[in-house]
């Protein structure tokens, strides 16, 4: 029997490769069908990294962008389409940094949900790339409003619930909009992990938080010792194979293979992301402190009511994926307190993302961001957080994030502000693509106002 | 009205009388603002007298007198506070009697919890009247009760004084799953209906029971004896006489004519269809029914009922004549409705007023107290917003929020914010 997970993560060749299989991926796949130049000529463009272009110009070629700059000096190449932007904004493409867009169609109906497998609480052999529906009739109204990216997450009733994808909203199938499969993977110590729901004469473990940490060190050990088991029997089969003539010893028996500990491996070298959510100072206090004890590498994920903690927060230099931010405070706090925490957080010199946390609601992702912004978060900050910020967290940012040369032409044209509520999206462009204007909602509004 | 016009006249000619007057509350000059009233469009520099929690005069200048209390609203945008026509607030966990698909004689004020915080966290986001609806596991529920946001005040005061009655019809999948779950009737749509229409024939014998007696009565028949009170055949008995709106729960556009049909066959009006998720699929009857919608934005695909909402479904049915109205029917919701509302703009065009409307005046409608609230004009309650930032936008938050002529929250205050609710008390 052989080990191919942990085999091929291990290979740094196999490393390079995969991470150029993600380029290609990006660039080759819908961008195909970019048979010819595009220039957005005429708009407000902003950049994110570089500042705001009040009469700006953009050109995308081959699935890229090729030029961004002033709308009188910029290049047009030969055979170029150009479309007049004037009165517009233009941006790049917002990143959702946790949604669950193809894992449900219609909530109440269990049998179009593959949101998480209950039953168990350490699953991290669970890949949403194999539930991920393309198809969903969800993901073009997200597109069309604007969220090019996002992260697609299990649902959250698990401690180890599975692992993350990263995904690009177009594509011909799920092949080719599943960028990264197991970018990340989530794990929650929020206590709605615990199985207590039943009454006690139900119970089953883990009932407490304690049981939630036991069980969770346990999985961790057990990925140690299995990667202890193989490599041990790896050396004793090189052995073999170098004494074979000398002693007549039999072939070592290769360990039996465990789906969930090959999971967590690449989680314990530290080579991907875990994506950490608490609510509250003692749990996030508690899941950090086992993820120090593994030492995993982790980004924050909700921590909505952990104010009190902040300076703690910063101190660990993570970002933080922040909220939702329409978490309810809890009972004795002010109304603005989960609203003002992006800008607390900020000012403490974290680096914060949005996500929706969502399937039906990825379209309203920019109104979070916005509605920040009332409560202390500079807008550059609220902009880059669904946008630059997303992508540097999930190790894309080479390729997205913003509109700069040589990213990915993933870019927005929208009639106004992309942080406010009233603003309509009027085209998308998807590596360099235009992207149909439509979807289920667009087709019933039209068919019902003829 | 009359009165309202009167004392106008009297505060413009004698500004010293608001004050000998003597009552508690003070008089408020609201000045410096942009006034949005929803009725009569925008006045940029606009000011507000306040007397005796009244609104008593609106313009760009106003005679108030030397002693009120003058709020600068240092150019900021002021609006009516915003009426939430369909929420489940300060109910605790009774919201829904789902013991028996018929409960018209559940009362929501038996259930009104006016200590929750829900109420201070909308008042915080402008809402400052709220419909507080039994839930939709019945086909006809119980009835509302009406609340002003006074986060802190007494729970009698909390009560919208004198307010219509009105009462929550259900359909669809809510119904049929609670009961069809338990193996009960009604478990399909037809159950629904039926349900409701042997509910309603109950209660027009019991009517016909009572008319009979009261005519005996009347004539002097000594033998004549009283039938007996039933509540729910009394409380559906008023539905019928028009004594009660009908508010339904309702998402199909099938199940809105089904409904209209009944209310014809039975003689009710319907006041509002709520969610109404598919009302631009048959806005012209709605509209020739004079029937109004409490719907959400853009929520959508949370169950199959909810498969075929559009995003521009309040503006699709208002340019039917449809009066529409953006609901919260939640608490997360209910804190920021004057984005739900600003969605409109982009969704099918509403113009800045037509969108403030479906927060304030046409929820008002549906709730029936248009009369006294929903707009910023002469004697209607001084129930008031001043915004932070343009209201129908990502970035407008209230700064104070006023009932009855009274500050009830000031963002800038430490702690809740909360003038009246002292923490710890």
């Amino acid at each position: 029997m052989t080990k191919p997970a942990i085999s091929f993560l291990r290979s740094t060749k196999c490393r390079f490769f995969a991470s150029l299989g993600l380029t290609i991926l990006i660039v080759m796949g819908w961008a195909r069908a970019q048979d010819k130049p595009v220039v957005l000529r005429g708009g407000k463009v902003l950049t994110v990294t570089h500042g705001v272009i009040d009469n700006g110009a953009i050109v995308m070629d081959a699935g890229k962008i090729t030029a961004v700059g002033d709308a009188g000096t910029i290049h047009i190449p030969g055979g170029a389409r150009v479309i007049d932007v004037t009165g517009m904004t233009i941006y790049p493409g917002l990143i959702d940094s946790e949604t669950q867009l193809g894992l449900t169609e219609i909530s109440a109906e269990e049998m179009t949900n593959d949101l998480v497998e209950l039953s168990d609480e350490i699953m991290p052999h669970m890949h949403t790339a194999e539930a991920f529906h393309a198809e969903s009739a969800l993901i073009p109204v997200a597109r069309r409003n604007g969220i090019t990216n996002a992260v697609i997450a299990p649902e959250s009733g698990d401690t180890l619930p599975g692992q993350d994808s990263f995904i690009q909203l177009a594509g011909a199938n799920a092949t080719e909009m599943l960028l990264i499969r197991d970018n990340a993977m989530p794990l929650n110590f929020t206590g709605d992990q615990r199985r207590n729901k039943a009454g006690f004469e139900k119970r089953k473990f883990p009932s407490t938080r304690m049981g939630l940490a036991a069980q969770l060190r346990q999985a961790f050990l057990d990925a140690q010792d299995y990667e202890l088991k193989w490599s041990d029997y790896e050396r004793r089969k090189a052995d073999a194979a170098l004494n074979k003539d000398k002693d007549k010893k039999p072939e070592p028996l290769a360990p039996k293979r465990d789906l969930k500990s090959e999971a967590l491996l690449p989680y314990l070298e530290g080579k991907k992301m875990i994506v950490l959510a608490a609510e509250s100072p003692s749990d996030l206090q508690t899941a950090v402190s086992l993820a120090n004890e593994f030492k995993l590498k982790f980004v924050l994920n909700h921590i909505s009511h952990s104010q009190p903690v902040l300076d703690y927060v910063a101190g660990l230099k993570v970002p933080v994926i922040v909220g939702p931010i329409y978490e309810a405070p809890k009972e004795d706090e002010r109304y603005d307190t989960v609203y003002s925490l992006p800008a607390r957080l900020y000012k403490r010199g974290v680096k914060i993302v949005f996500a929706s946390y969502s399937a039906h609601n990825v379209r309203n992702l920019p109104d979070q961001a916005g509605f920040a912004t009332a409560f202390g978060l500079p807008y550059d900050e609220a902009l880059k957080a669904i946008t630059i910020n997303a992508a540097e967290i999930w190790g894309v940012a080479d390729q997205l994030g913003s509109l700069d040369v040589g990213k990915t032409a993933n870019v927005v044209v929208a009639n106004g502000d992309p942080l406010d509520v009233k603003t309509d999206v009027k085209q998308v462009f998807i590596a360099g693509r235009e992207v149909p204007m439509s979807d289920r909602q667009v087709r019933l509004r039209d068919e019902y106002s003829k | 009205m009359l009165y309202c016009v009167w004392l106008a006249i009297v505060l413009a000619s004698a500004p010293a009388l608001g004050q000998s007057e003597g009552t508690a509350r003070h008089d408020i000059l609201i000045k410096n603002a942009i006034v949005m009233t929803v009725t009569h469009g925008k006045i940029t520099n606009g000011s507000i007298y306040i007397k005796d929690g009244k609104i008593a005069a609106i313009g760009e200048t106003v005679n108030a007198p030397a002693g009120a209390n003058v709020i600068d609203a240092g150019g900021k945008y002021l609006t009516p506070g915003i009426v939430d026509s369909h929420s489940h607030i300060a109910l605790d966990d009774d919201v829904n009697e789902a013991t028996n698909p018929i409960t018209p004689h559940m009362m929501m004020k038996d259930a009104f919890d006016y200590q929750d915080k829900a109420i201070y966290r909308a008042l915080a986001g402008g809402v400052t009247t709220s419909l507080l609806l039994h839930g939709s596991a019945n086909m006809i529920g119980g009835q509302a009760v009406v609340i002003k946001h006074k986060y802190g005040a007494a729970r009698d005061e909390m009560l919208f004084p004198n307010a219509p009655r009105s009462i929550k019809f259900a359909s669809g999948e809510n119904p049929k799953r609670v009961y069809g779950s338990r193996d009960q009737l009604p478990s399909t749509r037809m159950g629904n209906f039926a349900v409701q229409r042997e509910a309603l024939i109950q209660a027009q014998d019991y009517m016909r029971e009572w008319d009979n007696y009261n005519e005996k009565a009347k004539r002097g028949d000594k033998d004549a004896t009283p039938p007996k009170h039933d509540l729910k055949l009394e409380a559906l008995a008023d539905v019928l006489r028009g004594k009660i709106m009908v508010q339904i729960h309702i998402y199909r556009a099938d199940e809105m004519l089904t409904e209209i049909a009944m209310a014809k066959e039975f003689g009710y009006k319907i006041r509002a269809f709520h969610h109404a998720l598919e009302a631009y699929k048959v806005a012209d009857q709605l509209a020739a029914n004079n029937i109004a919608i409490a719907t959400f934005s853009d929520w959508w695909g949370f169950k199959q009922e909810a498969w075929d909402a559009i995003p521009w479904n309040a503006t699709m049915s208002m340019r039917k004549g449809v009066r529409v109205a953006i609901k919260s029917d939640s608490e997360d919701y209910n804190r920021r409705l004057n984005q739900e509302a600003a969605k409109t703009m982009r969704y099918g065009d509403a113009t800045e007023e037509e969108a403030l409307k479906m927060i304030t005046l046409n929820p008002a409608w549906i709730v029936g107290v248009d009369d006294r609230v929903g707009s910023i004009d002469v004697g209607k309650d001084a129930d008031l917003v001043i915004w932070e930032g343009y209201p129908l936008s990502s970035y407008g938050v209230p700064e104070k929020v006023l009932i009855d002529g009274d500050v009830y929250f000031d963002r800038s205050l430490p702690g809740l914010g909360t003038t009246h609710y002292k923490e710890g008390e």
